[in-house]
């Protein structure tokens, strides 16, 4: 028989990104799962248990699941939060100290950081079809060009450092 | 001049103090002090044998100053004090540091220095207590009456408990009847027995006790004087009815043709504009509301004084005031319903059907609105209808209460109510579904638990661990709402006819204002503050005045009742011996140093000092009974010529100088 | 009234609606709009490094106090984001002096002093619902428009929102302002879903689909927004939510507000690029006689 070890109220880590919001505050009413947006359409995404496993210490076993990736940031939680937990802010960190583990978050996201540091933007310049299929984009439109700003080096430079878990 | 011989007693309250610094260590240094004969230790120094080694060292070293280091001396300085006075010492002699809360609570990861903190704390002490002198108290009349505020059930009981005991009571209430919140309930948890059937013999008991004066729609406005002998104005409101000529018959308010929501029915019913409270009311004396009596407004009307029998209609009517003389008061302030409206995201005030616990009371209640069936709440042309019977209902608990960003505390009230209110609906509708949405149930009192039971075993009543983050209304004025159980990992969602909040509560209009003029603290739900949260639950921090039921913190029936009973017998004690002794920490001028500048004056909060002329000379004199003992005129006076006894500068510099330099001065 | 352009990363490469339908609007009412060509404010990648988002933030807001001006920016995610930089670094001084370290190291010194303003701001609260009435000459009459606010428009709520995070009826007013009819509605305060989208394209477009569906059954028969991640899942993936719920019903013309605007005032429809809304915005508009 394994009896649980009890570790750490909250990873030190994880506390430190979340800033001034109070994931030990939580007294698990689960008002914020029953308006969840993404809990609407991921019923695995319960914001409530993801607050009662980071206060157990129990962080990796979220950071694996991936699900944490289900938030749209909407911060409904963080308007009716009883308890100043704001649980987004601590998903938010859960998603920043799994990439600091060296987990991969979804595709898309590492697209748009590799072209964030590349070109400043999440994207590229898009050619977009009108209803009339027609194709148009800045240049057709005679919008002015989007001019690259100073000192692009050195904010590329910052960047990669801060994003070379990601691109690894 | 007399020797100073000094003994100082260190307690080791037990590990509170000795858990962290050495107290037998610190005895030796303490030796060595000027005038200091013998200095101890022992386990708990506010029990019996501690006390005794006090007593018996005066009297074995010829003591005449003792020094206890201990916990704080609004804990035990009265115990050292009696100890002194049995072993025939004045006990004013005595000084006490507080080596607890100032040292061994707040520093204890670091023994070394809190006992160097210890050690300069007392070496202070002794040069203070050097320079005490023995201090006499007087002796002042009480009168032997108590003013209650507030006609709840509070306030009901502490004054035919007081009035039993013989004290002459006047019962001051801000509405027209007394019962307070109580009779607005249809049922009292967890017995379920019938609220009015219980409260209202004892209003009658009340209006019939000869020695309670009722003095209802009045409130207090100033209070004088000094705990024994307060002297109190009260502003009785404008009746517009002349209550000696009046019966009571209730023609006038039959006939009076304004409709105005009725307070008591919680806005679900109208009352007209000549009224009692409600039909149960005492006094059966009718007030008239001048913001919506038509005569008042308008000029036109007059039904009400055409069809009195008496001639008990008086539009002249004006605010009296009168002058109350006391020696003790009782605070029963009762609560009042937190504004959910500020709670946007339930809706209330919004969504018709979205109503709260006390509504329901009311829905429920024999002398209601709806003469007690519940219904879901229909609007037409702005007025507000009964409309069908409910077939799903959810409860909502702790709606604003328990939260960082309404009301941080818990209700007390809330859990229990809510059950009460499943229990009505699932009573009255059988076929009903009830959810209840809670976060914990509180079952902590007598026969809760036991409730709780008895309520979850109903076949239409769904317990849902959970709270609804948000409440949409729809088309029909239903309710939908999400609410995640975690007790089945659902996310439910419901569409209920009526939704229910368990509203958070909180202290009663205007009692921020009344506090400052009671003069006593509050906590931070802006609750009165009690002496001490275990030991004194009924005193305040003014002698002589009491808080009883809610004003204190949040309480159901039960306990509001214990709680106005203790008060009520605090006030007996308090006047019981027929005198109060004064308190000698006084302020007095040195007369051959005053100036007469004034300053005194201008800091005293109590108008306790005069400038007065005497052989040609201007002298502040201190009016001893006013004069409560802050120190502000010493701390400002600029000769020096005001001293506060007990407090005096020599006595304040000698021990701010040992704390300084560490050297005697 | 004089404002720096910030774009952002959405609206210039591919909402084109959104910026020409602005630059064509706010000069009508005495708006200068000057180009200021700023990189990502990091709103996306908030998730990926809390620190980097910081930086990216106050990067562009010290570009900004370089040039003395305030910032309009269009996007919802750009104005919260700026926002919270300021304000985080307010709360947190050794925070802000980490970021001003990697600042200095691109000649930049200062962040703090810039307002941000949004257009939903500028048109209600600056400009006004007078003066936005006065130039009315097509009123939107038969128009029940649903105001989508969008999330940050109204949310975190630590921070200085454009909108009432308990009342959001800035661009209801401005609606009823322009003729159209506007009223609350179950969940407006909701979510587009649109972070969704790099994790599962497939409910972010169910997340869109039930506000879409909500509007519908409040009886609107179109809806604004203005905020281009909104408009990305309220308009130009409404065909996909078909397809995905399989719902024919989730139909609804959405415009951006400033389209609205122009409409309203009278610029013509090819001007504001209606013919980029995806949604069925061109027979609601000849339904009720606007075009």
């Amino acid at each position: 028989m394994t009896t649980e070890v009890f570790t750490t109220r909250i990873v030190e880590e994880l506390k430190n990104i979340i800033g001034v919001h109070k994931p030990e505050f939580c007294y698990q009413c689960a008002k914020c799962t029953s308006g969840c947006t993404a809990n609407k359409v991921f019923s695995e995404y319960r914001p409530h248990e993801f607050v009662a496993l980071a206060n157990m210490g129990y962080v990796e076993e979220i950071l694996k699941s991936g699900v944490i990736w289900a938030c749209t940031e909407c911060w409904k939680c963080g308007q009716y939060c009883p308890q100043e937990v704001a649980p987004v802010e601590v998903i938010i960190a859960l998603k920043n100290l799994s990439i600091i583990k060296g987990y991969a978050p979804p595709k898309a996201l590492v697209e748009m950081t590799k072209n964030v540091i590349e070109k400043g933007l999440i994207q590229d310049i898009n050619q977009v079809m009108t209803k009339d299929f027609e194709f148009i984009d800045r240049d057709s439109l005679g919008l002015p060009p989007l001019e690259e700003p100073p000192q692009m080096d050195k904010h590329r430079n910052i960047l990669s450092k801060f994003f070379g878990v990601v691109m690894k | 001049m007399e020797e100073v011989r000094i003994g100082i007693y260190i307690c080791h309250c037990g590990k509170n103090i000795a858990g962290v610094i050495n107290p037998k260590r610190i005895v030796e240094h303490l030796s060595r002090l000027p005038n200091v004969v013998v200095a101890k230790e022992y386990l708990y120094m506010c029990s019996s044998p501690g006390q005794s080694l006090i007593e018996e060292d005066i009297k074995e070293y010829n003591l005449n100053r003792i020094i206890v280091a201990a916990c704080s001396p609004r804990m035990h300085e009265p115990t050292f004090q009696s100890a002194l006075i049995r072993a025939g010492l004045n006990p004013y002699l005595l000084e006490m540091v507080n080596i607890r809360e100032h040292a061994t609570w707040v520093h204890e990861r670091d023994p070394a220095e809190t006992e160097q903190k210890v050690i300069g704390l007392i070496r202070a002490a002794v040069h203070r207590a050097i320079n005490l002198y023995p201090l006499e108290v007087e002796r002042l009349p009480v009168v032997k009456s108590v003013l209650v505020v507030g006609g709840g059930i509070a306030g009901i009981r502490a004054s035919l408990d007081l009035a039993k005991a013989g004290y002459k009571v006047y019962l001051v209430e801000k509405n027209q009847s007394i019962g307070g919140k109580m009779a607005q309930l249809d049922k009292t948890f967890p017995t379920l027995d019938c609220s009015q059937c219980i409260l209202t013999p004892m209003m009658v008991d009340v209006s019939n006790n000869p020695n309670i004066i009722l003095q209802t729609y009045s409130v207090v406005e100033e209070i004088n004087g000094r705990p024994g002998e307060f002297e109190v104005k009260v502003r009785q409101k404008a009746r517009y009815v002349d209550w000696d000529a009046c019966t009571g018959c209730g023609t006038c308010v039959e006939k009076c043709p304004a409709r105005v929501p009725s307070e008591f029915d919680e806005g679900l019913g109208t009352r007209k504009a000549i009224y009692f409270d409600f039909p149960q009311a005492i006094p059966r004396r009718p007030v008239i509301d001048p913001d919506h009596c038509l005569y008042l407004i308008k000029g036109v009307c007059r039904v009400c004084e055409k069809f009195c029998p008496t001639g008990a209609i008086k539009f002249e009517d004006e605010d009296q005031f009168l002058t109350l003389k006391v020696g003790a008061i009782v605070v029963a302030t009762g609560y009042q319903l937190y504004d959910m409206r500020k709670m946007y995201e339930y809706g209330y005030g919004k969504y018709r059907n979205v109503i709260t616990g006390m509504q329901l009371e009311r829905l429920s209640s024999a002398n209601g609105p709806t003469s007690g069936r519940i219904t879901t709440i229909e609007i037409e042309r702005g007025k507000i209808k009964p409309g069908k019977e409910p077939e799903t209902v959810a409860i909502i608990l702790c709606a604003g209460s328990r939260d960082e960003n309404h009301i941080k505390y818990c209700c007390r009230i809330g859990c229990m109510a809510g059950l009460k209110h499943a229990y009505y609906i699932a009573h009255a509708l059988p076929n009903s579904k009830i959810i209840i949405c809670y976060t914990d149930i509180r079952a902590f009192g007598k026969g809760f638990e036991e409730f709780y039971q008895r309520i979850r075993s109903l076949p239409n009543v769904f317990m849902v661990r959970g709270r609804p983050m948000e409440i949409f209304e729809n088309k029909d004025g239903s309710l939908i709402l999400d609410v995640f159980d975690s007790n089945t990992n659902r996310r439910l969602t419901i569409n209920a006819d009526l939704v229910v909040l368990e509203t958070a509560l909180v202290p009663p209009q205007g009692f921020e204002e009344f506090r400052k003029i009671l003069k006593i603290s509050c906590d931070p739900g802006g609750f009165g503050l009690e002496l001490h949260p275990k030991l004194k639950p009924v005193e305040t921090t003014v002698d002589g005045i009491y808080l009883a039921g809610f004003i204190q913190g949040p309480k159901d029936i039960p306990d509001t009742v214990a709680h106005a009973g203790a008060a009520a017998a605090a006030a007996s004690a308090f006047l019981a011996k027929g005198y109060i002794e004064s308190i000698p920490y006084l302020a007095h001028v040195d007369e051959d140093i005053c100036s007469g500048c004034g300053v005194c004056v201008s800091v005293c909060p109590y108008d306790a000092i005069t400038i007065e002329v005497t052989d040609g000379r201007r002298l502040a004199k201190v009016n001893s009974v006013k004069c409560k003992g802050c120190g502000a005129c010493a701390a400002a006076c600029p000769s020096g010529a005001m001293q506060q006894h007990y407090f005096t500068d020599k006595q304040i510099l000698s021990e701010v100088s040992a704390l300084a330099e560490g050297v005697v001065a | 009234m004089r404002y720096l352009l910030y774009l952002g990363c959405v609206i210039p490469t591919k909402q084109y609606a959104y910026e020409v339908s602005l630059r064509e609007v706010f000069p009508k009412f005495g708006v200068q709009l000057e180009e200021f060509n700023e990189r990502c404010c990091g709103f996306p990648l908030k998730s990926i490094n809390k620190k980097a988002w910081l930086y990216m933030g106050a990067r562009v807001l010290a570009r900004a106090s370089e040039l003395g001006l305030p910032i309009l920016a269009p996007c919802n995610g750009c104005h919260v984001s700026l926002w919270e930089t300021k304000h985080q670094m307010e709360e947190d001084p050794y925070l802000k002096s980490e970021i001003l370290s990697y600042l200095k190291s691109e000649g930049l010194y200062k962040f703090d002093d810039v307002d941000i303003k949004h257009p939903v701001e500028v048109l209600h609260d600056i400009i006004g619902l007078e003066k936005i009435k006065e130039k009315v000459v097509r009123p939107l009459q038969g128009l029940k428009i649903a105001s989508h606010p969008g999330c940050h428009l109204m949310r975190p709520t630590d921070i200085p929102r454009p909108e009432d995070n308990a009342n959001p009826d800035k661009i209801d007013r401005i609606l009823r302002a322009l003729g159209a009819e506007s009223y609350d509605y179950p969940d407006k305060g909701g979510c587009c879903g649109a972070t969704m989208l790099p994790f599962s394209p497939d409910n972010a477009i169910k997340v869109g689909a039930q506000k879409i569906l909500t509007m519908i059954n409040a009886g609107f028969n179109a809806a604004t927004t203005s905020c281009p991640y909104c408009m990305e899942m309220l308009d130009n993936k409404q065909d996909a939510a078909k397809t995905i719920t399989g719902n024919m019903e989730v139909s609804l013309p959405v415009f951006y507000l400033t389209q609205l605007v122009g409409l309203a005032i009278g610029i013509e429809p090819s001007k504001l690029l209606i013919n980029l809304n995806m949604s069925p915005v061109d027979e609601i508009l000849a339904e009720v006689g606007v075009v």
